[in-house]
């Protein structure tokens, strides 16, 4: 079942074309890919599903409602969770408190802060940070608020979580965690993903198909061992072989 | 977390009952102070619920200040004492609500001075609009006594007090300080944080409103220039960062030591007090950043 529609979305600034007339369908379940040199605009494709940004082209379609041009907040309402690739953690405030701001709004929206905290600490005992609920979210270390950052996401309830890089940075041991927690979520929350990476060989291990961008369009999709074939992929991320 | 309520309400009760109890033992003077220190711990906490959770510092709060004081003054003679205190309050309530909007679109220094410059606009306007009426400057004959004053702006202080302690406390507040913190991140999972900006606004104005409709009685004279002074709007910053924090301690511990300050300074060297507060200022904002509250709490922290 189709869970997102894409449907000729497009997204210019000023003369610059950042997104155009892009079609992609998520299915119910899946864990789909986004690669693409840098500025391919992976990331401006998710500040447009989450409601970042608005389309200047373009529906997007979410379990049947028309999203485009929603608030952000409504859209989370929805459903849509999105971890930022540049973390954005409240730093003031304690991890706990950090997550628990997902369990209070987001799409489960729980009332009472006691039971938003006990859900929140749940969520930290499954992405490792329970040690740190009552730190000072300023205090982690990168690897510490990538998690908090998908934390944050989950606590919200989605149906759909926006992964962006939350593996940049990291060292291939806690890539290696990060892909086994990451699967771990998926199967037992149902959620559906789209992973934005550049790291290759964590976007073989998860995903079941890959969409590649190319100066904000689609040249690519498929399963990840024929977009590794591919010569236009290979074309654009290591140019044209000489004759 | 009930029983952290009940405490909290007992607290309340006491310190309300022995402000109570300064106008039946003190004289003028005394009652003079107290009500002072009622005035500015009012009017801190309520700002406190708007730019300390929300991190959007209003430099305009004179104007809920003024503006209460100028229901007051239209009200003046058709309408009781208290329900034109109240009328005050949902006056600047609904001003805040009304101009909350496009003033909470810009963010950090722009929302400060577009607060400045709003209590001055509101300011000359109602300057314009008394000499339009060919007034200048209003008495206020046969208002009540001071000690009738002095008891409605306690209830407003203990009512400021009990907002910023529940508001600290609550799902909305928890959403205040995710926009604090980062607006972006905040809006992204789920909260709606135009509404949330506008409400705490509008939250932060109705105790100043009703502030200034009792305070303008106890001058007995209505004159802009004073109710809406810049300089009220700078002291309630003042008194927010020597306090610190977002919770009620702050505000309460700034407006002791303002009034203190005051008294001692203000008495004998009243021609370097501007110059020593400014100083005191100086010297929070760069040592104790974190202010009484943020020193206090440390020192009970260690003691642990």
């Amino acid at each position: 079942m189709t869970l997102l529609e894409l449907r000729g979305v497009g997204r210019r600034f000023g003369g610059v074309v950042a997104v155009d007339a892009m079609d992609m369908t998520v299915d119910e379940g899946e864990i789909l890919g986004l690669m693409g040199a840098n500025g391919a605009g992976k990331t401006t494709l998710f500040a447009l599903i989450a409601g970042n940004l608005r389309p200047s082209a373009g529906e997007i379609h979410f379990r049947g409602w028309r999203i485009d041009g929603l608030r952000p907040d409504r859209v989370s309402r929805l459903g849509v969770a999105r971890a930022f690739q540049i973390v954005r953690p409240f730093a003031g405030l304690s991890v706990l408190e950090n997550v628990a701001v997902g369990s209070l709004f987001g799409t489960g929206r729980e009332r009472s802060i006691r039971r938003a905290e006990e859900r929140a600490m749940a969520v930290l005992e499954e992405v490792g940070l329970a040690a740190r609920a009552a730190d000072p979210a300023g205090t982690l270390t990168l690897a510490g608020r990538k998690r908090l950052e998908i934390a944050r996401a989950l606590a919200t309830r989605p149906r759909l979580l926006l992964l962006d890089e939350v593996m940049a940075g990291l060292t291939p041991v806690e890539v290696s965690e990060a892909l086994d927690m990451i699967q771990a979520l998926r199967q037992r929350h149902g959620l559906t993903i789209i992973v934005i990476e550049h790291v290759m060989r964590a976007l073989m291990r998860l995903c079941e198909r890959l969409v590649v961008l190319h100066h904000g369009v689609k040249i690519a999709e498929g399963p990840p061992g024929e977009i590794a074939a591919d010569p236009r992929v290979i074309e654009a991320y290591l140019g044209r072989a000489r004759e | 977390m009930i029983g952290r309520h009940f405490r909290f309400a007992g607290l309340l009760g006491v310190a309300v009952a022995a402000f109570a109890l300064v106008p039946r033992l003190g004289g003028d003077y005394a009652i003079g102070v107290a009500l002072n220190l009622l005035m500015w711990i009012a009017l801190t906490q309520s700002w406190v619920v708007l730019s300390a959770m929300t991190g959007y510092v209003s430099l305009g709060h004179a104007v809920f200040f003024g503006a209460g004081a100028y229901v007051m003054v239209l009200c003046f003679g058709s309408l009781p004492f208290w329900l034109s205190v109240i009328v005050a309050g949902a006056a600047t309530g609904a001003l805040a609500l009304a101009v909350g909007y496009p003033c909470l679109r810009v963010r950090g220094p722009y929302f400060v001075i577009l607060t400045f410059g709003l209590a001055e606009l509101v300011k000359f306007v109602v300057i314009n609009i008394e000499a339009g009426l060919g007034q200048f400057g209003r008495l206020l004959f046969g208002g009540p006594g001071l000690a009738q004053i002095f008891y409605v702006v306690l209830v407003l202080a203990a009512l400021s007090v009990a907002v910023t302690w529940f508001v600290r406390r609550s799902r909305f507040g928890r959403g205040l300080r995710a926009i604090r913190e980062n607006e972006e991140a905040a809006e992204t999972l789920g909260i709606d944080v135009a509404r949330f900006k506008v409400l705490a606004f509008a939250l932060s104005a109705i105790v100043p409103g009703m502030v200034g409709a009792a305070m303008v009685l106890r001058t007995t004279y209505f004159e802009p220039l004073d109710l809406f002074n810049p300089i009220t709007s700078f002291t309630i910053v003042s008194i927010a960062i020597i306090g610190g924090g977002d919770d009620v301690p702050g505000p309460i511990y700034g407006a002791f030591f303002l009034v203190l300050m005051q008294e001692l300074l203000w008495a004998n060297w009243p021609e370097v007090y501007m110059i020593l507060l400014g100083g005191l200022l100086v010297a929070f904002v760069l040592g104790v950043p974190d202010g009484i509250h943020g020193r206090v709490a440390a020192w009970r922290r260690s003691r642990r």
